[in-house]
């Protein structure tokens, strides 16, 4: 198995500093177009996710009673919903909500699922048969179903979606890890550090980890895709979000209602949605062919 | 080598939305022609309503459990869509000069659904079991005035009341009223009434189906062969339905999907101007709420007129935190106006309130009609005088479930449409109201609805319904920014439909196909 480090370090002969890394990562991300748009498209939605508040030229709730029901124009890009709230501020500032909701959900899933799946790829037996059946029951039910019965069941409210994301992605995340723990266990390096006396946490985090963050990269980018499409599904559903948040999925929601007269307060927060959902795949999609290729070479 | 389309997961939502609205644009929008039937009867009217819970007469409440009932049943008297009280079970009525005794005399020919002649012991068992606590409808106060009912003939019957009701006729053409067959067994399930319409089959989870009563006592109704009650969950699907053909007739729009109807081939649109209101109450009984200075600010900082237009659109009434309306014409004190809005006399009050920071509050509102808008539009509104307010916006079900809109401080509440104001003020404004939600008690309003719902001086009344006015316009818990006319479109092959202000009352007997 072979890890970005290692491979870093074969090809300039020394460890690369971080700096370094990242720079070589990013260019490779670069390297495909297809790729670079993805990865470009991404960082444009998390840029404005940060700096939202200085973009949007008007506040995500600010009704300009007069301009209800504008088409795009120069004063407002995206036109005015029904209640004349700029469609522009809303969805450049809906940017943060959905992002941070979504990244913050995947991370702290990935980090959960990670724990699961070292511990019952290494360790096997009773507690390996438990976790995965109870996690297998968990997936046998679609996301969205999964993500209303919980909403249903812990309240709804922006930290509950939190919640949900974490509960919803686990599973996942811990059948990955898991897998790629098993076909590392029976590797001579584990099985010395074993006899060397190490500890279990340090074999788990510091022998097998490594070689496991490779595919956990491309996994995080595929559930933090997945992450947005649910919160934005759930907005859409109208659980969890409550009006008048710019999430975008609660936006597409109250404009299906009058699209045929007001059709770009509907078009915009479903763009931006798919746009960055797109933008994650194919940023995510960079990361598995560079870390293939890697493992080739 | 670049992903290959496979890959791509998140292609196939894309592609299922895409199909979705590729179909929608390929429906036609095709009427229903149907074979010619007995009796000249055309047609059937496939009506899009929200899914029912009730069908015992004495529970029903929302307006598709009305229209169905009142289609297979008839009320002893209707009210028509100008609010005058018209003859349907009972052919003419006389009054005792006290105002006490109330004499109807009935139909002879209308006949039940299984052929039972209709008689006085019918009427007498139907409002004996509508004013018995043990049944427990929501209409046992209202009749709890009705000292006797006596079947006087086979076909009269007598209504012998406590004290005087200007309002009886209109009481007893309440929504709840629908005559049931003398000892029904099982109210909620028989479907035996005299309506112009019959059961034919109900399935709760798709269409309720109802075919013309051939012995209908009104000559030449119902004029259509039957009707489908289609349910859908989704007002935006009902709407897409119309559109597409798949149903006639929808009721009960928010302004922003009626507009999207408006100019519609083969659609047309259909307004009824109404008394119903969306009232925003602050609960009077415990703090912040128990100091009226609290809604007096609410008030300031609203603005009525933008919430007119952005809300509704032009499709009603400005109000005047008033339930009574435009609509009660000879009640409606025109020349009274709440406080134009003024954000620094609203901050003003909420400092000398206790609160010189602001304050926050939660708004609860259920997710039906032009509520959550309304709220949306306020918490802007309430921002620019420090009242900061999160939106709960809640399934109509949870809202009303529970009697938890009764609990909440801050809340919307939508009202229908009522033939006379009497009855806002005694199920929602006088101390022991049922459904006082604002827990209001004013001794000074409790006399003047009294004086109101029992004089039989008309002068009198309309005197008492301006000193109330007055009054909540001065310091009452409610904050009534509009009144809505109700929206509907119906297929432009259907004539003859007037859609009453409770769009649930609308008579579809009249109904017929365009030949």
């Amino acid at each position: 198995m072979t890890s970005f480090p290692e491979t870093n370090s074969i090809e300039t002969g020394a460890a690369p500093s971080r700096w370094r890394r990242l720079s070589l990562v990013v260019r490779k991300l670069y390297s495909k177009p297809v790729t670079a748009i993805g990865t470009t498209i991404t960082v444009i939605f998390i840029l404005i996710a940060i700096f939202g508040p200085l973009i949007a030229p008007y506040g995500e709730n600010e009704i300009l009673a007069s301009e209800a029901r504008q088409p795009p124009s120069i004063d407002h890009w995206f036109g005015t919903d029904n209640l004349g709230r700029d469609v522009f501020s809303r969805v450049v500032l809906g940017a943060r909500e959905i992002l941070v909701l979504a990244g913050v959900g995947t991370i702290l899933a990935v980090i959960s699922g990670t724990i699961f799946g070292l511990l019952t790829g290494y360790r096997g037996g009773w507690f390996d048969e438990i976790t995965m059946r109870t996690f297998d029951s968990l997936l046998a039910l679609p996301a969205l179903l999964l993500a209303l019965l919980l909403l249903g069941t812990v309240g709804q409210s922006k930290y509950s979606i939190l919640i949900v994301i974490i509960i919803v992605y686990t599973p996942i995340v811990a059948r990955v890890v898991r897998s790629v723990v098993l076909a590392i266990k029976p590797q001579g390096f584990v099985e010395a550090a074993r006899l060397g006396g190490e500890s279990q946490s340090r074999i788990l985090f510091r022998e097998i980890l490594p070689s496991v963050l490779p595919t956990l990269s491309v996994e995080s980018a595929l559930r933090f895709s997945y992450a947005i499409f649910l919160v934005a599904s759930l907005g859409f559903l109208g659980v969890g979000v409550q009006p008048p948040s710019p999430n975008w999925g609660l936006m597409v929601k109250e404009a299906r209602v009058y699209a045929g007269l007001v059709p770009w307060a509907l078009f915009f927060p479903a763009l931006a949605i798919s746009l960055v959902v797109i933008g994650v795949n194919l940023m995510a999609d960079g990361v598995k062919r560079i870390i293939g290729s890697q493992g080739q070479g | 080598m670049y992903a290959k389309l496979s890959n791509h997961r998140f292609h196939f939502p894309v592609l299922i939305i895409a199909l979705a609205f590729l179909l929608q644009a390929c429906a036609g929008n095709t009427p229903t022609p149907t074979e010619p039937a007995a009796q000249g009867r055309l047609g059937e009217l496939r009506v899009a309503i929200q899914p029912i819970v009730q069908t015992d007469p004495a529970f029903i409440s929302s307006d598709p459990e009305i229209i169905i009932a009142s289609s297979i049943y008839d009320y002893l008297v209707d009210v028509t869509p100008q609010n005058t009280i018209a003859p349907r079970l009972a052919r003419e009525w006389t009054v005792s000069e006290d105002g006490k005794t109330y004499v109807f005399s009935l139909v002879n020919n209308a006949t039940f659904h299984d052929d039972t002649l209709f008689t006085a012991e019918d009427v007498v068992w139907t409002f004996n079991r509508l004013r018995d606590p043990e049944v427990d409808s929501p209409t046992r106060d209202l009749y709890s005035n009705i000292e006797n009912i006596e079947a006087t003939d086979r076909f009269e019957v007598t209504f012998t009341l406590i004290d005087p009701n200007p309002f009886f006729l209109y009481d007893l053409s309440d929504n709840h009223a629908l005559i049931l067959k003398a000892d029904t067994e099982e109210p909620g399930s028989d479907f035996i009434g005299t309506g112009p319409f019959k059961l034919v089959s109900y399935n709760p989870e798709d269409r309720l189906v109802v075919e013309a009563n051939e012995d209908y006592f009104l000559p030449d109704r119902p004029k259509l062969e039957g009707v489908e009650f289609i349910f859908f969950n989704d007002q935006v699907a009902q709407s897409e339905a119309l559109r597409s053909g798949q149903v006639d007739l929808v009721m009960l729009l928010s302004a922003d999907l009626f507009n999207t109807l408006v100019g519609e081939q083969g659609i047309i649109p259909l307004e009824a101007k109404t008394n119903s209101f969306d009232v925003v109450r602050l609960r009077a009984d415990r703090a912040p709420g128990d100091d009226p200075r609290l809604m007096q600010a609410l008030r300031l900082a609203t603005d009525r007129q933008a919430i007119f237009d952005l809300v509704l659109q032009g499709y009603g009434a400005l109000g005047k935190d008033t339930p009574i309306g435009p609509m009660y014409s000879q009640y409606f004190a025109e020349d009274l106006q709440p406080p134009a809005r003024n954000v620094d006399a609203a901050r003003q009050l909420l400092s000398e309130a206790g609160y010189p920071d602001g304050i926050s509050l939660e708004l609860h509102t259920p997710d039906t009609g032009n509520r959550p808008n309304l709220a949306v539009v306020l918490k802007d509104q309430w921002a620019d005088a420090g009242i900061d307010v999160d939106v709960i916006v809640e399934p109509e079900s949870v809202y009303y479930g529970e009697d938890g809109w009764l609990e909440v401080d801050l809340g919307i509440t939508g009202w229908g449409s009522r033939p006379y104001p009497q009855f806002y003020l005694d199920t929602m404004l006088v101390c022991d109201a049922i459904w006082n939600e604002s827990h209001f008690c004013d001794a000074e309003f409790d006399g003047l609805a009294g004086v109101s719902g029992t004089t039989m001086n008309e002068d009198e009344r309309v005197e008492a319904y301006r000193q109330i006015q007055e009054l909540l316009i001065e310091r009452g818990p409610i904050l009534v920014p509009y009144f809505f006319s109700q929206l509907g479109a119906i297929n432009e092959d259907f004539i003859d439909f007037q859609m009453k202000p409770f769009p649930g009352r609308s008579d579809l007997s009249t109904v017929r196909l365009k030949q």
